[in-house]
C-alpha cells in the first residue's frame, strides 16, 4: 500500500523491493535522453575492451532507480537528496534488486531517512546510500 | 558476547549512519549482536561519548579506527592518546610495520581488514611486499565483501596461521551486524576488547543470508 503521510511510517518499515529494468534497450533509451550515449554504456564488447566487466549502468540511472523506488512507495514524497556510495558497477543486462528501509523519522519536520541498497543476483551490495524524503503530515 | 568489530558512522567521510539509529535498528530488528565498534576512517573520534546511548539501549558501543597502509586498510583496537601521538592516523601511506609495532607498544591491536579485496586488502600486496611481521589477526568475514573476497581472506588466514574476526563494515544503518565476532566473555571497554583479541579466544561469524 502506498504511503501518503508521515503518520503511516514506522522506524524499520521496509519499502517494497524494486527490480529495475537494467536491459540494454532501456539503458540505451536513458543514455540517449541524458546525452551520455557512449559505447561503455551501450555495447558490452566495447566496454570489455576498456577493461570493464561489461556495459555499465550509468550512476545517474542508478540514482533514478532509487528515486523511482521511493515514489512507488510514497508517490507524494518530496525527495530532498539521494546520497549514494558506488561500491561496484551495475552491469547492463544483469538483474539487480533494490531494497529500502526507514532508518530515521522526524515527525515534526515531516522528514524520514531511508537506507537504500542495490544488490546483484549473488546478493552482493553494488550501491548503497541514504535518501532524505519529506512526506505530508 | 557478540560484537560487530567494524562499523562507520557519519563521522567517516563515506559513512551515512547515525549511532543512535544503529542502536534503534539493532533493538527493533533483533539483530543478533550485543554491541559494535566504531572504526572511523583515518581518525580516532575523541569527541563523541556514546555512554548514555549505550546505557539507554543496553548495547556496548566501543571506538577504534581504520587506518591505511601499504598493505591496505587496517583496523586498530585499543586506541590511546599515546598511540595517536605515535603515528598520524590521517596518513594514507602508513607503513604497516610501524602501525603493528606502535600498537604492540601502546596496548592496542592492529587487524588488516577485508584482506581479500583488491587494492585495499592485504592479500593483494603480499607478492610485492612479502608477508608482514607481527600480524596475528585478520578480518575473515566482512559484510561488504563481493565475489570471493572473504574466501581469499580465509584461505590466506589459514595458510599464514592468522586468527579471524568478523565485522559488517556497515556505512548505513541497516547493514550493521551482517558479520561479527563471538567472544566467550563479556567485553565492556576497549581495554577488555584488546585483552580478548590478544588472548585469541574468539570466532568470526556471519549473519548474511
Amino acid at each position: 500500500m502506498a504511503v501518503s503521510s508521515i503518520r503511516d511510517v514506522e522506524f524499520g518499515a521496509e519499502l517494497p523491493v524494486f527490480e529495475p529494468d537494467t536491459g540494454l534497450a532501456n539503458v540505451k533509451r536513458f543514455v540517449v535522453a541524458a546525452g551520455w550515449n557512449g559505447p561503455r554504456f551501450t555495447d558490452h564488447e566495447a566496454a570489455r575492451k576498456e577493461g570493464l566487466p561489461g556495459a555499465l549502468v550509468p550512476g545517474i540511472l542508478s540514482q533514478g532507480y532509487l528515486a523511482a523506488m521511493i515514489h512507488r512507495w510514497a508517490p507524494e514524497a518530496l525527495i530532498q537528496n539521494v546520497d549514494t556510495v558506488f561500491r561496484a558497477p551495475l552491469i547492463v543486462d544483469e538483474p539487480c534488486s533494490i531494497s529500502g528501509v526507514v532508518t530515521d523519522i522526524d515527525e515534526e519536520a515531516g522528514r524520514v531517512e531511508i537506507d537504500l541498497t542495490i544488490t546483484n543476483a549473488k546478493g552482493e551490495t553494488r550501491v548503497f546510500g541514504t535518501a532524505e524524503v519529506k512526506l505530508p503530515a | 558476547m557478540i560484537l560487530d568489530l567494524h562499523t562507520h558512522s557519519i563521522k567517516s567521510d563515506d559513512g551515512r549512519a547515525k549511532v543512535q539509529n544503529y542502536c534503534q535498528w539493532i533493538k527493533t530488528r533483533d539483530i543478533p549482536i550485543d554491541g559494535f565498534v566504531l572504526t572511523e576512517h583515518r581518525q580516532f573520534d575523541n569527541q563523541s561519548d556514546y555512554n548514555e546511548l549505550a546505557r539507554e539501549f543496553g548495547i556496548t558501543i566501543l571506538k577504534g579506527s581504520e587506518v591505511e597502509t601499504e598493505y591496505g586498510h587496517v583496523l586498530v583496537f585499543g586506541v590511546t592518546e599515546a598511540l595517536q601521538q605515535a603515528f598520524d592516523f590521517s596518513d594514507i601511506h602508513l607503513p604497516l610495520a610501524k602501525v603493528v609495532e606502535d600498537c604492540e607498544k601502546h596496548g592496542a591491536v592492529a587487524v588488516p581488514c577485508h584482506p581479500g579485496r583488491p587494492r585495499v586488502g592485504m592479500h593483494a600486496h603480499l607478492e610485492t611486499f612479502g608477508v608482514p611481521d607481527g600480524v596475528r589477526i585478520v578480518e575473515v568475514y566482512n559484510g561488504g565483501s563481493r565475489d570471493s573476497e572473504d574466501e581469499i581472506a580465509q584461505a590466506m588466514a589459514e595458510e599464514l596461521g592468522y586468527l579471524g574476526i568478523g565485522g559488517s563494515d556497515a556505512h548505513i544503518v541497516s547493514h550493521v551486524g551482517r558479520c561479527a565476532t563471538r567472544f566467550p566473555t563479556d567485553i565492556h571497554n576497549e581495554s577488555e576488547l584488546v585483552e580478548a583479541l590478544r588472548a585469541g579466544d574468539f570466532e568470526a561469524i556471519t549473519n548474511r543470508q
